[in-house]
């Protein structure tokens, strides 16, 4: 195999973490330089996850063995198509971090930056890790070190309901750990193998079972939890309204697609060994999707906080991408698996755009923020935008995947829920119109909103990229498109239908 | 013959460099009026530039970016296209000197110009849309830059109007979505470029639920009863949002929709067959009747061109509906023709309002004194709505006329004269008014050193589409004007079959 790239896969993993180790150290003296070192770390982890995908691109997926120990028996690290999220997920967080140098001023003192700086860190590292790894047992590793940097990144704001909404997201995330560690130990027990295509293959002599379909229900569950599936949902609100925006955006954009990134992992899996009927289990995901898709935008209309609105709006989101999986047909899931990027990208937007006016303001209710596109005209374009994006009206990022995970629906012949996800995501612009009327064609109310000021460029900078990538990628949006479409049709022959 | 050529891309493309400019530089009124003409002027010369090639049967196209294999944003500017790019680039230009002048003074102008021209832009995207992808995301597109313009005024009122104009306008960009990808699920392709893509193999009921779909999804705005529900609603705008997007480009769009649907999507052949067309047929008539009757009871001189709309557009619908090549020529001419008589009286009645503040029919008495240019110019228009020979309208109807009988829709003809009647109902009041009663008070007379009877800017466009609406009665033949582009269209449409006029 070409080496090439394939040499820099755990480095990117290792980067991050020990960037997140060495952030205290680095930043002892002078607290503040703590969010330059974060950045820097994350950019030459982007650097190293563009060789990697340039190296997908031109070979096709590749493996590394850690410590050189072969597969089975080793840990194994696999760059596939799916682990291309990796560099997306890197430039994010290159985005996001500038926007957090300024914004934490009002939510912690100075020296507590090493740490929150470390914990972005270390939430990174462990998203990349859970991309890459190709092995069970690590998927789990991965999960915890993901989940339990964020329930910090809640509760590091520190006030008031901070402690309780990551308590919450603590108690239910914990729960869901436990059924994925489970899962992974009876694969184990079953197969006696935890790489994931060995299991696979091991699988297919084991045969089917309800102890296989124990473990499969498991690891669904858990990822269900993890993506924050109505009705499992009831930590998302609360944890991504209250934590600082920069976490919000992270939280929102990225951390709750590792389950959907689990649950492909464990569909290659367990297709590949074709040892259950998973028409049923589809068929459940496409209603759980479009439930979600209607819970989440009837709950986002009943919202005064912004921030709160936007934490639904990933519930329906998440509807979508759920719903994409479940059609089982490739054009839901080339869909499916593109609006995991692009609706990273939009809640990033709003997130972000919704904390540059909550820094400038103090206020973080529609009422209260009336008016506030005349003083912040910039920010509120960029708001805007992202609004039209997450409905998925063109020209935007969003319509892109609605259309795909839509022609999807028709095309196997389930018509009832394109017409539920067309409509579904309808619903929840009624509340976007409002926040756009308050924002643009209302009165102030308050002084503070009269007297506000633009975002300092630190913040806006940020908010300008990320709003007008959701608009070129309205147009653009086939880049995506035509990365992730080899890496489905690759999946689909072992898809259940 | 296709010709690739940057063309169809580049005349959207400018007004939407335009708007950008607007919304950076438009705070000097200087720059913003300089880009908004220059953007007009140049975009008129692109569109106007490709129609010696559209008269030859040259159909320019540009395939601009490609998702995964066949489903894209391409552009293509045959024909119908080209007619409808045509009237909404050189209305453009009227309404925005119009528009200087009625909005000299107003509030948030930047946003007003620069979401004008983003309408403008997605008009013509709409125009030369090759695929229903193309078309419904500038469709979409073009919803959304309308909302601003809607809810200029800021007003509760303008908010209320501006919600129902969101939901009717949304909910209908829905069902025009599932309708789309219905059509790409069923039929592979989603191109515009031939007569019909859809086979009858897929089964009535498929089919009845695509046709369905888009006929809601593009009749919501062309205003086909009982979707028409915002239309009237949405007024509250400033008149030249009245003017251009609600008398030509929003509801145009509507329209332009079906008619691809009828002749692009399906195909006269396959909905010769079906008959999905009889039932649009009928609504169709239904709304111009009872439509004009509504305007009739109107008061406020806006709703009354309101309702009067509705009702023209459904003599596109209803053109586009009888599947025959008359028919069909009337109804691509009538795109053009109402659009000029309707724009001229938006514009006279936008110029009456911001003269003397007179805003309902039964406050004109006598204006003809004040203000003849203007009131000779609503006097044409109104000629031209109820068919009078030597104005526009007249073509439309004739032809129209035509095509009913050669459909066997004797019927229809019956719902022509009765329009005629109504039309000349509700419009002629106000001429009688205006001209022969007296006034009830002495109008405000004229500022010191003034020549005209309103401000230049106002006038001049509406002089000018007066005598369009003229100049199309009269030349209706010339080669170049309406009628030979129209001819070009429908044979495209009728290339599978039927007779060409």
């Amino acid at each position: 195999m070409n080496a090439g790239w394939a040499e820099a896969l755990p480095w990117t993993i290792v980067l991050p973490m020990v960037g997140a180790v060495l952030t205290p150290a680095v930043a002892a003296r002078r607290p503040r330089l703590a969010g330059t070192w974060a950045w820097g770390v994350l950019l030459v982890a982007s650097a190293l996850a563009s060789g990697l995908v340039y190296q997908l691109a031109t070979t096709g997926p590749f493996s590394y063995d850690v410590g050189g120990w072969a597969q089975p028996y080793g840990i194994e690290l696999r760059f596939d198509h799916f682990s291309a999220w990796v560099l997306p997920l890197l430039l994010l967080f290159v985005v996001i971090v500038p926007f957090s140098w300024r914004y934490l001023d009002h939510v912690m003192p100075d020296e507590r930056r090493p740490a929150f700086y470390a914990l972005l860190l270390l939430n990174a590292g462990g998203m990349i890790g859970f991309c890459v790894t190709g092995d069970f047992f690590n998927l789990f590793v991965f999960t915890e070190v993901v989940s339990l940097s964020s329930y910090a990144l809640v509760a590091v704001g520190g006030r008031g309901l901070a402690a309780f909404a990551a308590l919450k997201y603590l108690f239910i995330g914990a729960v869901s750990s436990l059924l994925m560690l489970f899962a992974t130990a009876q694969l184990f027990a079953l197969t006696g193998s935890l790489n994931m295509a060995d299991v696979a293959g091991r699988l297919a002599d084991v045969g089917g079972g309800p102890a296989v379909m124990v473990a499969f229900a498991a690891y669904a569950v858990s990822f269900m939890v993890k993506t924050a599936m109505f009705p499992v949902h009831v930590w998302l609100p609360d944890a991504h309204a209250i934590a600082p925006s920069p976490v919000s955006a992270v939280l929102s954009g990225m951390v709750v697609k590792i389950g959907i990134i689990g649950m492909l992992r464990v569909y290659q899996v367990f297709f590949a060994a074709d040892v259950l009927e998973l028409g049923a289990f589809n068929q459940t995901l496409v209603w759980f999707g479009a439930i979600s898709i209607v819970m989440g935008a009837f709950f986002a209309i009943f919202q005064d906080d912004i921030k709160l609105m936007l934490a639904y709006s990933t519930i329906s989101n998440i509807g979508y991408i759920v719903l994409g999986l479940g059609l089982a047909s490739p054009y839901a899931v080339i869909g499916a698996s593109v609006h995991v990027f692009n609706h990273a990208l939009i809640k990033a937007t709003l997130f972000l755009a919704a904390g540059a006016i909550i820094h400038q303001t103090g206020l973080r209710t529609l009422s209260d923020l009336r008016g506030i596109a005349r003083r912040m005209p910039q920010t509120s374009a960029a708001m805007a935008v992202g609004a039209v994006s997450i409905v998925g009206l063109p020209p935007t990022a969003g319509f892109v995947c609605k259309w795909y995970i839509a022609l999807g629906a028709f095309e196997s012949g389930q018509a009832p829920f394109g017409f539920a996800l067309v409509f579904g995501a309808l619903f929840i612009f009624i509340y976007y119109v409002r926040m756009l009327n308050a924002f643009y064609f209302q009165e102030p109310v308050h002084d503070v909103v009269i007297e506000a000021n633009e975002a300092p460029w630190s913040m806006r900078a940020p908010v300008i990229v990320l709003a007008t990538l959701c608009l070129v990628l309205g147009v653009l949006g086939g880049i995506p498109l035509s990365f992730v479409e080899p890496a489905v049709l690759e999946l689909l022959p072992f898809w259940g239908n | 013959m296709d010709v690739v050529d940057a063309r169809p891309i580049l005349a959207p493309f400018v007004s939407f460099l335009c708007a950008g400019l607007v919304f950076a530089v438009g705070r000097s009124i200087f720059w913003r009026r300089f880009f908004t003409f220059l953007a007009a002027f140049i975009k008129m010369g692109l569109v106007l530039s490709m129609l010696p090639g559209t008269l030859r049967g040259v159909v320019y196209v540009y395939d601009f970016v490609e998702f995964t294999p066949g489903i894209g944003i391409a552009f293509r500017a045959d024909a119908y296209g080209m007619f409808f790019a045509l009237v909404s680039s050189t209305l453009w230009l009227f309404t925005t000197i119009y528009a200087i002048g009625y909005m000299q003074g107003d509030r948030d102008r930047v946003r007003f110009f620069g979401f004008f021209a983003l309408c403008v832009s997605t008009t013509v995207g709409v125009a030369f849309a090759e695929n229903l992808l193309t078309f419904f995301l500038f469709y979409e597109t073009l919803t959304i830059c309308t909302y601003p313009l809607v809810v200029h005024a800021e007003t509760p009122e303008a908010l209320r109007a501006g919600r129902i104009y969101l939901t009717y306008t949304l909910i209908g960009g829905g069902f025009a979505l599932v309708g789309a990808v219905m059509v790409n699920a069923v039929a592979g392709t989603l191109t515009l470029s031939q007569p019909g893509i859809l086979s009858g193999d897929l089964g009535t009921p498929t089919l009845a639920i695509i046709f369905t779909c888009l006929t809601i999804g593009f009749g919501v705005k062309a205003g086909i009863m009982p979707l028409h529900g915002w239309l009237p609603i949405a007024m509250v705008a400033p008149t030249p949002v009245s003017a251009l997007l609600h008398a030509v480009a929003v509801v145009k769009v509507g329209a332009f929709g079906v008619t691809r649907v009828i002749y692009n999507v399906f195909g006269v052949e396959l909905l010769g067959v079906l008959g999905f067309t009889v039932p649009l047929a009928f609504l169709a008539a239904f709304t111009i009747v009872a439509s004009s009757t509504i305007a009739l009871t109107q008061d406020h001189l806006k709703r009354r061109l309101a309702y009067s709309t509705i009702s023209q557009l459904s003599y596109i619908v209803l053109g586009a509906a009888l599947l025959t090549p008359l028919a069909a020529t009337a109804a691509i001419i009538h795109v053009a023709n109402q659009a000029f008589a309707k724009i001229t009286m938006f514009f006279v009645v936008g110029a009456i309002a911001r003269t003397t503040g007179k805003k309902h029919v039964s406050e004109i008495d006598g204006i003809a004194a004040r203000m003849p240019i203007s009131m000779a110019a609503f006097t044409i228009a109104a000629l031209s709505f109820v068919g009078v020979p030597l104005t526009a309208g007249f073509i439309t109807k004739w032809y129209l006329a035509l095509g009913a009988l050669e459909a066997d829709a004797w019927w229809f003809v019956l719902v022509l004269i009765v329009s005629a009647l109504l039309n000349a109902g509700y419009f002629f009041p106000i001429v009688h008014r205006a001209y022969f009663r007296p006034a009830k008070e002495p109008w405000p007379t004229l500022e010191e050193g003034r020549r005209f009877e309103t401000a230049k800017t106002l006038l001049f466009p509406i002089v000018i589409c007066a005598a369009y609406v003229l100049l199309l009665g009269v030349t209706a033949e010339v080669p170049g004007m309406p009628f030979s582009i129209a001819q070009v269209a429908v044979e495209s449409f009728f290339a599978g079959g039927g007779v060409v006029p």
